[in-house]
């Protein structure tokens, strides 16, 4: 058994082709959970009952249980169902790209607001008494004050986030897609060089990961420039 | 639950299998993260580089390619080193079930190497140097004042730890490990209701991290018992 | 104009907070153009009182209004009172993620709907009132404490109040800029502002108000001019306070 570096450089050509499934389902299902996740932390502020209850147990039930068993949930379970057959939405469950997107989007929704309820929560009561003081109503306090503090306050932990939903896009292999995990299995099938191709995969990820850490850090800067003192 | 019926062993036995990979990654994960912490608080730059090396590698790289990797790494090794005994042999495996424990503990266990980092930095020095003035001994120092201070800093994230451990299990299940969502493709497969199997897998997973969250929950109030203000 | 109606009345207002009854039975009248000092010991309820004097904490016993509109849990009522009740905090709540500028005129645009040409005019006119329109451009953490609450009464004061709260505006800050923000207070006093202010600064008290009220245990225990007040009170608890507070 060697390394053979060679197969290195004829594979990589091939997995990169999958790099473009990977970014469509990271930022397809980012934006889509990003909004689905600031209605869910609505939801859970609003005070009322009959509105945080649900997205409470929505949230539960999504972060308490495995992506791969949500995946398989919507790709295998789904199609079962007459009422999901014959329904407006079968063309995306249908398709595992619809349902991979469904699924991401999804759970990543059920940790994302979470994260911006954390940002909302911390907020300094005393800015919105003052907002209040000054006649601004909850409407008003929400969107000028708690909003653009509470974005900064939760974006390192969105970052995170964000890493972890590229993490999960490599489980679309699992359902027939041919994103870069899906096209490395493959050749790992056909060549019995697990190292080879999956170490190469992992530095591709991992180089990844280092980008958008570095854009997150950039927007954290940009969002947070009133933080500092100087100029 | 008609349909279940003749499989609900199958899951009962998936459950376990669930459990016992609970225990043992826990186990490791924690000496991983521990490993991890200290080298990264010592003093030593190869030691900290080679900590940091670790939580790169195993944060930015997907949780399906680490546990890929590891199993069918692992057994093209031992494979082609059997052959050398045994020509006929033609497949050795590391058996899914450490190929697997052993992928989700160093994953894990690289989150939790900033946790106890965190938390071992967290105890407030003031309350090592008092310890320290009455001449209390070093490992004492250790054991009665730093660990039980540390242990309560880290409890939230560590409860969150737990979570992912319980839920990358689902993972293993690609390699071929039998715990529940194995089962219930199998049971998919014979019995063609993929929904209500995988909704089973769903709800056991949702009751083990109910388990592991209440558990945290109490260890919480236990620790903080003494906290609280103005009591 | 003087002797006319009351501009904050509040009869018989009790307040808990669960168990705890915060405030007593408060009676409190302040007319146009009156300047009224709050002292006392911490946990006096002083805070909560002016507090529920723009809502801010919900009494429970008795009634308040200021002018003619009673505080109650009718919202239009409550926007039309903010509108007229000025505050500045002790710790100041400057918007942190908004220009000087910015943070003097979202109010205004918003609650009274100024244009934005007008809303600027204002609040450069009131940042030079406080003497720091130098600062328009900066954001809050730029400045020092002093000039942060100077800010935040000029702030309260682009909404054109009818009467200033303060809640202890001085407390948070270092001693040498505690001067520059009472000057800007006493100079508003001048003009005639109706002002309700918690705080410790007694020659303050003695030199602006017209009337100091001591609170202790949630009741206002005595009431009278600075002169008579600080020189010969008449009840004990206000006397010990008095020689607590002026004897350091």
């Amino acid at each position: 058994m060697s390394f053979d570096v060679s197969l290195i450089f004829t594979a990589l050509p091939k997995v990169l082709m999958g790099i473009g499934l990977t970014f469509q389902l990271l930022i397809l299902s980012g934006v889509l959970g990003l909004m689905l996740a600031v209605v869910l932390m609505l939801m859970r502020v609003s005070g009322k009952w009959y509105l945080s209850w649900p997205a409470q147990v929505y949230i539960y039930v999504f972060r308490g249980t495995p992506i791969l068993v949500q995946i398989f949930i919507i790709y295998y379970g789904f199609p079962q169902l007459e009422f999901i057959r014959e329904g407006i939405l079968w063309p995306i469950f249908r398709d595992p790209f619809g349902c991979a997107i469904v699924a991401l989007t999804l759970n990543t929704a059920a940790y994302v607001s979470e994260i911006l309820r954390g940002g909302v929560l911390g907020v300094d009561r005393g800015i919105l008494e003052a907002g209040e003081a000054l006649g601004l109503n909850r409407r008003q306090r929400f969107t000028y004050l708690t909003t653009p503090i509470a974005a900064r306050l939760a974006l390192p932990a969105y970052g995170n986030d964000v890493i972890s939903l590229l993490k999960s896009t490599a489980l679309a292999s699992t359902i027939t897609l041919a994103d870069m995990t899906g096209i490395a299995r493959t050749i790992v099938a056909q060549t019995y060089a697990p190292y080879e191709i999956f170490i190469s995969l992992a530095i591709i990820y991992m180089i990844i990961t280092f980008f958008i850490q570095k854009l997150m850090a950039r927007i954290e800067l940009w969002l947070g420039r009133y933080t500092v003192r100087t100029g | 639950m008609v349909i279940l019926s003749g499989w609900w062993d199958d899951f009962f036995w998936g459950s376990v299998v669930v459990a016992q990979v609970f225990l043992a990654s826990l186990v490791l994960m924690i000496i991983f993260g521990l490993m991890g912490a200290a080298a990264k608080l010592s003093g030593s730059r190869i030691a900290q580089k080679i900590a940091n090396g670790y939580t790169i590698v195993f944060r930015g790289t997907p949780e399906i390619l680490v546990i890929l990797l590891l199993y069918f790494g692992s057994a093209i090794t031992l494979t082609s080193i059997a052959k050398l005994f045994n020509p006929d042999i033609k497949f050795l495996d590391v058996p899914p079930f450490w190929a697997g424990t052993i992928a989700i503990a160093l994953i894990v266990g690289s989150y939790a190497t900033e946790t106890f980092r965190g938390a071992f930095l967290g105890v407030k020095p003031g309350s090592i140097e008092a310890a320290e003035a009455l001449g209390i001994n070093g490992l004492q120092v250790f054991i009665y004042v730093r660990v039980p201070e540390m242990w309560r800093l880290a409890l939230p994230a560590f409860g969150n730890h737990m979570l992912s451990l319980i839920k990358d299990t689902a993972l293993i299940s690609i390699i071929g490990l039998n715990e529940t969502l194995f089962v219930a493709k199998q049971a998919m497969g014979a019995t063609g209701q993929p929904f209500i199997m995988y909704i089973t897998v769903g709800a056991i997973y949702l009751g083990f991290s109910t388990v592991v969250t209440l558990t945290v929950m109490g260890l919480e109030r236990y620790g903080n018992r003494t906290m609280k203000a103005g009591t | 104009m003087t002797g006319s109606k009351p501009l904050i009345r509040m009869e018989h207002v009790g307040k808990y907070f669960g168990k705890f009854k915060a405030l007593n039975d408060i009676n409190l009248e302040v007319t146009k153009g009156e300047r009224i000092v709050v002292c006392g010991p911490s946990g006096s309820g002083k805070s909560t009182m002016i507090r529920c004097i723009n809502r801010l904490e919900k009494h429970n016993e008795g009634r308040i209004f200021i002018g003619d509109i009673e505080l109650t849990d009718n919202l239009k009522d409550l926007n039309a009172v903010r509108r007229e009740v000025g505050m500045v905090f002790q710790s100041f709540n400057l918007f942190p993620h908004m220009t000087i500028l910015k943070n003097l005129m979202l109010a205004q645009k918003l609650v009274r709907k100024t244009s934005k040409v007008e809303a600027r005019e204002m609040a450069m006119h009131y940042l030079e009132r406080v003497k720091i329109p130098e600062q328009a451009a900066k954001y809050p953490i730029q400045l020092s404490g002093g000039q942060q609450q100077r800010v935040a009464i000029a702030r309260a004061l682009c909404m054109k109040p009818e009467v200033m709260l303060f809640d202890e505006p001085t407390s948070a800050l270092d001693p040498e800029m505690i001067s520059e923000v009472l000057e800007v207070m006493t100079s508003l006093a001048s003009e005639g502002m109706t002002m309700v202010c918690v705080t410790h600064e007694m020659g303050f008290a003695r030199s602006v108000a017209d009337r100091v009220i001591f609170m202790d245990g949630g009741e206002i225990v005595e009431e009278a001019a600075p002169d008579t007040f600080f020189s010969a009170p008449k009840n004990a608890r206000t006397q010990l306070f008095l020689s607590q507070i002026l004897s350091h």
